[in-house]
């Protein structure tokens, strides 16, 4: 009787706890949206909104007029999946090469690039700029912000396991089969680990939508500034237009919530897998 | 339709050699098995032969023709592997057609052969499921029909049967030796069962080491074992083994005498050899020639430590102090229980002798005994 | 198989020829950089300038100061806070376990650049959010972009908010790795809850928050989009992260020289804390 009191009492303890941990935790994100459909002078006033407004569509007439937004998602979208998809495709043929064949200088450029993991990409921001914008010319241009995120270690690493978990014997009949070695990459490997692969595009489209420092250095006109540096130039604002501002912030998140709806397993199994091996 | 050759034979990883030399000489459609205990080079062996490992050196030909460089699609051989290794992203029909689409087959030769290998293995219902959603026996299937569908002249299978349960596994062993009978084709088959080897194999490969103990009929492995080695492999329960002094030597027999045997006992010999008397040779008995009602040519009294009864046959097992336990195979009702104090008589026909290393010494057959070469 | 020896170069040559021209020669090219005044006419070797500022730079020390008060804050009770999500998370009494797993989790698909923004309207001192909720209970508004303290505190607590979902995944995936019957076996032995947490849940998880942890401080060192949106790293430089700095340094003073050497400390400290890290709280699990 008492047990079964305390454990009730247990129960709705540990409910309401993180009942209001949650809470705490989307009050940004709807607020976000809240704001982004009120005019900033209800902002200013001070009054507390919880529900939607009607102005969505004249802050992002405001946001439009201030930065061409339209023109930032289109080239975050172009930047974040040209990456994505190549960077795809080269971390899965150097972690197949990796962990399915046996050749001299294997281990050395495997501990390379598990040392490069350790090294931050804030450290050759500088050498990288040089290189990108100064010898490649490569400023405002798409390529300049790609090239550099395809050699992606964590990539790499991840597709290496992938590939390690295989079974040999499959790949061995495709050869038998008369297989060439690319045909068995692309037809019997990669389809086998298509989870995996999607796990990592996941990822990787995240990070390369959301990065901020690289994009701006190498983005520097208006016209293909991505949107994280779109949102940040409307900070540097005077005048700052706040619910355009969330405008901004809820297109460019809004997607990725229902994404992370969608996929959230697939997204966990890449932080976890990337991170415990 | 093919015939294989290997001349001396070898693989190493590295610095350890693991196939040390191997002669082999196939006969076209012959069903062959290698058979040896774990780690002994077989699954090696076979690899060597489809392509899938380096050969060494030594020389490799199927039909006279030298394939130590020829790439393994080219070979005109197909593996069955013991994890069946189908393509699990691909239905049946498309994991029976990657290797023919890579050969560039029109569409309707596909098709026609793909129905020709689903109608022989009653894959038919199958053709558009996933090999996740098949049972062990239907994977089996799938796997024996992606190699037929190539139409080679060798089949290579790894341990095919290993992942079945009992009962499938002989079911299995029946559908394959009727494909033998089918196909025509050379088989080649690895497995450490010697029922399945001595039931589906024309004639076995014994290994050991990376090296043929013996290449020869099932029934013969079984009544002309080359060295110790094949007969204690071979045969179960396993042969009685008796270090033996020899007494005389005749031209046409040997007499060898031991502390636990009734008297000296004679064994003719096919070929002369001499031996000096006092010469140690091994003697070996298999457990069904021991028979605990008569006295034959020499017995030798024992007490029974177990018994096991298997239903048919009771195994009678005696400790007589020696290295290992004396089996006895018994009727399946012989009223013998633990500890009773029995004579187990034999008669010198059924001895096998080995010499001091361990070799055979060429023996008469009893008359019961025909080994049906043909 | 059979393989063509070349066949594993042609599978990495992408990968390695973008690696070296966009990593490898980057690495080495600012190791030499370092060692040089970048900023005369040519550049030329002059060994101990840059590394020999390091030392004597104020402006650095703040920074460096400021960043490692914000590891020292943040990280910690993170990483607190995701322990007890994840075992909130994972306990067999919580209901809508989707709903709140989406409530902390969904911050790791949100752009840096996007709650920085959202933070600095929720969090402005004269009309923002959250000082008006306190004002509902009476508390005073929160100098949260005009004190050092408040600024520090606000890029704490946008990290946390950010950050704390990703750290709850890792430590979560390491509490459903515990075997269920060691908690039985100790039930079976009158073991309290607590006990069980600090006796059997806290030692095994520690592979995991200690990958957590270094994770975290690393995340934390190269700091840049939260304090540059946020607060612009002040008031008076006082939430100027080393990244910052580096990269005022580097684009703003075209001193690429010593930007490099200090994106070599960022490294180095790394490096430093995480081998710090692992010696103080790594080891076996049972120990
Ligand atoms: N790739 C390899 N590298 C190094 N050694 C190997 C390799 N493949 C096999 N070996 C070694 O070669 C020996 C023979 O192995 P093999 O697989 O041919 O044995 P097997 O007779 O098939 O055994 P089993 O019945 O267990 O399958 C073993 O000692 C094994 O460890
Ligand atoms: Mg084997």
């Amino acid at each position: 009787m008492n047990n079964s009191l305390t454990s009730r009492a247990k129960k709705l303890f540990i409910n309401v706890l993180m009942l209001v941990i949650s809470c705490m935790w989307l009050i940004p994100i709807w607020m976000m949206m809240i704001y982004a459909t009120h005019p900033d002078n209800v902002i200013f006033s001070g009054e507390l909104v919880f529900n939607p407004g009607t102005d969505f569509l004249k802050n992002f007439a405001i946001l439009q007029g201030k930065q061409d937004f339209s023109m930032a998602i289109f080239n975050s979208v172009i930047i974040a999946g040209v990456s994505t998809l190549l960077g795809l495709l080269v971390a899965s043929m150097a972690g197949y090469a990796l962990a399915r064949f046996a050749f001299r200088g294997r281990n050395t450029l495997f501990a390379l690039i598990i040392f490069i993991l350790a090294v931050p990409s804030a450290a050759i921001v500088i050498p990288e700029y040089i290189i990108v914008v100064k010898h490649m010319g490569l400023s405002n241009n798409y390529a300049g912000v790609i090239l550099p995120y395809l050699a992606n270690a964590v990539g790499v690493f991840f597709m290496r396991q992938s590939f390690l978990n295989l079974p040999a014997e499959t790949l061995e009949a495709a050869y038998l089969d008369g297989a060439s070695e690319w045909k068995i990459f692309y037809s019997i490997a990669l389809p086998i680990v298509r989870p995996a692969l999607a796990s990592l595009g996941i990822i990787l489209f995240v990070a390369h939508w959301n990065d901020y420092l690289w994009p701006m250095l190498v983005m520097t006109s208006e016209q293909y500034q991505t949107a994280p540096i779109a949102l940040g130039r409307l900070i540097g604002l005077a005048n700052i237009e706040w619910g355009a501002m969330m405008v901004g912030a809820s297109l460019m998140t809004v997607p990725f919530l229902l994404l992370f709806l969608i996929l959230q397993k697939q997204i966990i199994a890449g932080i976890t897998s990337g991170a415990t091996k | 339709m093919a015939n294989i050759q290997m001349q001396q034979l070898k693989k190493n990883f590295g610095d350890i050699p693991v196939i040390k030399g191997i002669d082999l000489d196939i006969k076209d459609r012959e069903f062959i098995c290698f058979l040896g205990p774990s780690g002994c080079g077989k699954s090696t062996l076979l690899r060597l032969m489809a392509g899938l490992e380096e050969i060494s050196s030594g020389e490799f030909l199927i039909d006279n023709k030298r394939m130590n460089d020829v790439p393994a699609s080219l070979r005109g051989i197909s593996m069955v592997f013991q994890s069946y290794a189908l393509y699990p992203h691909l239905t049946v029909r498309q994991n029976l057609a990657f290797g023919l689409k890579i050969q560039k087959l029109p569409s309707d030769e596909i098709n026609n052969r793909i129905r020709e290998v689903a109608r022989t293995l009653q894959l038919s219902e199958l053709l558009d499921r996933k090999p996740k959603i098949l049972s062990g026996g239907q994977r089996q299937r799938v796997a024996i029909g992606r190699a037929i569908v190539r139409r080679p002249k060798v089949f290579l299978l790894d341990e095919p049967l290993s992942n079945l349960d009992a009962t499938l596994r002989v079911s299995m062993r029946v559908e394959l030796a009727r494909l033998h009978e089918e196909l025509q084709a050379t088989i080649v088959y690895v497995t450490h069962d010697q029922v399945e080897a001595m039931t589906l194999a024309t004639r076995v490969v014994v290994m050991k080491d990376g090296a043929i103990q013996q290449f020869a009929s099932p029934l013969e492995l079984l009544h002309r074992p080359a060295n110790i080695f094949v007969a204690e492999f071979i045969g179960t329960p396993k042969i009685n083994l008796f270090k033996v002094e020899v007494q005389e030597c005749g031209p046409q027999s040997i007499t060898v005498t031991h502390a636990l045997f009734s008297n000296p006992i004679t064994v003719s010999i096919a070929k002369e050899i001499k031996f000096a008397a006092g010469t140690k040779l091994t003697l070996g008995i298999r457990p069904h020639r021991l028979s605990t009602k008569q006295s034959l040519d020499c017995t030798i009294s024992a007490k029974v430590t177990i018994v096991e009864r298997l239903g048919t046959e009771s195994l009678l097992y005696t400790d007589l102090g020696l290295e290992t336990l004396v089996i006895c195979s018994a009727a399946g009702t012989v009223p013998i229980i633990r500890g009773d104090q029995i004579t187990l008589g034999f008669s010198s026909a059924n001895c096998l002798l080995f010499d001091d290393h361990d070799q055979a010494i060429e023996r008469c057959l009893p008359a019961d005994v025909q080994l049906l070469i043909s | 198989m059979l393989r063509n020896r070349y066949t594993p170069y042609a599978f990495l040559s992408p990968y390695i020829i973008i690696f070296s021209v966009f990593w490898l020669v980057p690495i080495l090219f600012s190791f030499a950089m370092s060692f040089m005044n970048t900023r005369s006419r040519t550049w030329q070797f002059d060994f101990f300038l840059n590394w020999g500022r390091l030392l004597e730079d104020e402006l650095l020390w703040q920074a460096l100061k400021n960043t490692f008060l914000i590891i020292a804050l943040q990280v910690p009770a993170m990483l607190m806070l995701a322990v007890f999500a994840a075992v909130l998370l994972n306990s067999k009494d919580l209901n809508f376990k989707g709903l709140h797993r989406f409530a902390i989790f969904a911050p790791i698909v949100v752009a840096e650049a996007a709650y920085a923004v959202i933070f600095r309207l929720l969090f402005n001192d004269n009309f923002g959010f959250v000082n008006n909720m306190l004002a509902l209970i009476n508390i005073d508004a929160i100098a949260w972009t005009n004190s050092s303290s408040g600024a520090t505190a606000l890029i704490a607590i946008g990290l946390t908010w950010r950050w704390t979902g990703y750290n709850a995944i890792i430590i979560l995936a390491g509490l459903q790795n515990i075997p269920k019957d060691l908690y039985e076996a100790s039930e079976l032995e009158g073991t309290s809850p607590w006990q069980q947490f600090t006796k059997i849940t806290l030692p095994l998880l520690k592979p995991a928050i200690l990958l957590c942890l270094v994770l975290s401080t690393f995340g934390t060192l190269q700091l840049f989009t939260e304090p540059t949106l946020l607060t612009e790293g002040g008031p008076g430089g006082s939430t100027t992260t080393v990244a910052m700095y580096m990269y005022s340094q580097g684009f703003k003073s075209f001193n690429f020289g010593y930007g490099s050497a200090i994106a070599y400390l960022i490294v180095f400290l790394g490096l430093t804390l995480s081998l710090l890290q692992f010696k103080l709280f790594g080891g076996k699990p049972d120990e």
